[in-house]
C-alpha cells in the first residue's frame, strides 16, 4: 500500500526514537524524511513527528531547550497555517507543552522512577477500540495544569488517551491530548513501538491508521494527491 | 556597558508536588538526624549578563529566567547575589 503521505521526523541532538518512528511510518507506506533541528521550513510535509528521546540532554527541563530550535519555531508557522498534523511522542509531547502548542506541562513522575512498561489506556476516539495497550518509557510524564486549563481541556474534549492505572500521577489520568482545532497530538505513550508483530504488541497501528485517515481527509486540493499540493499543482 | 553577575534559584511553585523533595525528606527521617526537614528541591544557575545599568541587566535576567531557565506553569525563580563584576 502506497499512500503518498509525506512524514517529517524532527531530530534534535539527543533524540533516540527517530528510527522507530520512521519504520512505523514506512510500515504504512508513508514517505519519510528526517528533519535536522535547524531546518526552517516544514511546508512539504503532511505530518510532522517530534519523536521520543532526550532532546538537548533534557537539560534544564525535558523539552525546554528544544523550543528554541529553528525547526520548532518553524513548527509554529506550520500549525498557524494549518498545513498538516503534528504528533509529539514522549519527549515530543514535552516539547509541545514547553512551546505552549499544547497546554500544561510534564513533570517528574510521582514515584520519582523512570517507568518503562506497557500500560492500558482508555482511548477517546472513534477510530480506536475502548482500551489499547501502549508502551511508556519516561521519568517526567506527570501531566500538570491549572484548574482552569484542565476545565478547558475537558470542555474542548482534548483528552484522547487516559491511563487506566495512572502510573505517574498525571492530572485527570491524562496520557495524551488532541487539539482538534490545531491538528496537534501529544502523548507520553509510544504508538510507534506497537506496530510490528515482533514486538508483541500491534495496538500502535490504530494510531497510525487513524492519522492516515485524518491526513487524507484534511487534503483540500482538487487533485487529492499525497503529499497534498496545497492547490499549487491542480 | 557593564557586566553583572547573579545566582538564580528555580523551585517548584507552591502547591506543586515535589516528589524528589519528598524522597530526600523520607531519607532524612530514616537517618534520624532531622524528622521535620521538609526538603524542597530546585535548580541553581550562576551567570553573568551585560547591561547599561542595573535595571537593564535585571530585566535581561528576568527574560532569561522566564523564557529559558524556568517554566512559569510549574516553577518560580529567585535572583540572588546580584552584583556588578
Amino acid at each position: 500500500m502506497k499512500s503518498g503521505i509525506k512524514a517529517g521526523i524532527v531530530v534534535f541532538p539527543g533524540t533516540n526514537c527517530d528510527i522507530d518512528t520512521q519504520r512505523a511510518c514506512e510500515y504504512f507506506g508513508w514517505e519519510t524524511e528526517f528533519i535536522w533541528h535547524d531546518e526552517k521550513n516544514l511546508d512539504k510535509y503532511d505530518v510532522i513527528f517530534l519523536p521520543g528521546g532526550f532532546s538537548y540532554g533534557d537539560y534544564i527541563r525535558a523539552g525546554r531547550l528544544a523550543k528554541f530550535s529553528p525547526a520548532v519555531i518553524a513548527l509554529k508557522d506550520y500549525v498557524t497555517a494549518k498545513r498538516g498534523f503534528v504528533v509529539g511522542i514522549c519527549n515530543g509531547f514535552q516539547v509541545l507543552c514547553e512551546t505552549k502548542l499544547l497546554p500544561g506541562i510534564l513533570s517528574t513522575n510521582t514515584n520519582t522512577k523512570f517507568i518503562c512498561e506497557e500500560v492500558e489506556l482508555s482511548a477517546n476516539h472513534s477510530e480506536f477500540p475502548k482500551t489499547v495497550k501502549f508502551a511508556i518509557a519516561h521519568g517526567e510524564g506527570r501531566y500538570i495544569a491549572d484548574e482552569e486549563v484542565l476545565e478547558e481541556i475537558i470542555t474542548k474534549d482534548m483528552i484522547f488517551l487516559r491511563y487506566k492505572d495512572n502510573p505517574n500521577g498525571s492530572a485527570l489520568d491524562i496520557a495524551g491530548l488532541y487539539d482538534k482545532e490545531n491538528k496537534i497530538f501529544g502523548m507520553m505513550p509510544h504508538p510507534e513501538r506497537g506496530v510490528f508483530a515482533e514486538t508483541g504488541n500491534t495496538d500502535g497501528r490504530y494510531f497510525f491508521q487513524m492519522l492516515e485517515k485524518k491526513i487524507i481527509e484534511s487534503c483540500t486540493c482538487n487533485c487529492a494527491a499525497m503529499p497534498c499540493c496545497q492547490g499549487e499543482d491542480c | 556597558m557593564k557586566k553583572y553577575k547573579a545566582d538564580i534559584i528555580v523551585t517548584l511553585r507552591n502547591g506543586v508536588r515535589d516528589p524528589q523533595g519528598s524522597a530526600v525528606d523520607t531519607v532524612l527521617k530514616r537517618t534520624g538526624v532531622e524528622k521535620e526537614a521538609e526538603v524542597q528541591t530546585g535548580k541553581f544557575f550562576s551567570l553573568s549578563v551585560t547591561g547599561e545599568d542595573e535595571t537593564s541587566a535585571k530585566s535581561k535576567l528576568n527574560i532569561i529566567c522566564e523564557e529559558v531557565l524556568s517554566n512559569p506553569v510549574l516553577e518560580t525563580y529567585k535572583i540572588e547575589r546580584f552584583s556588578e563584576v
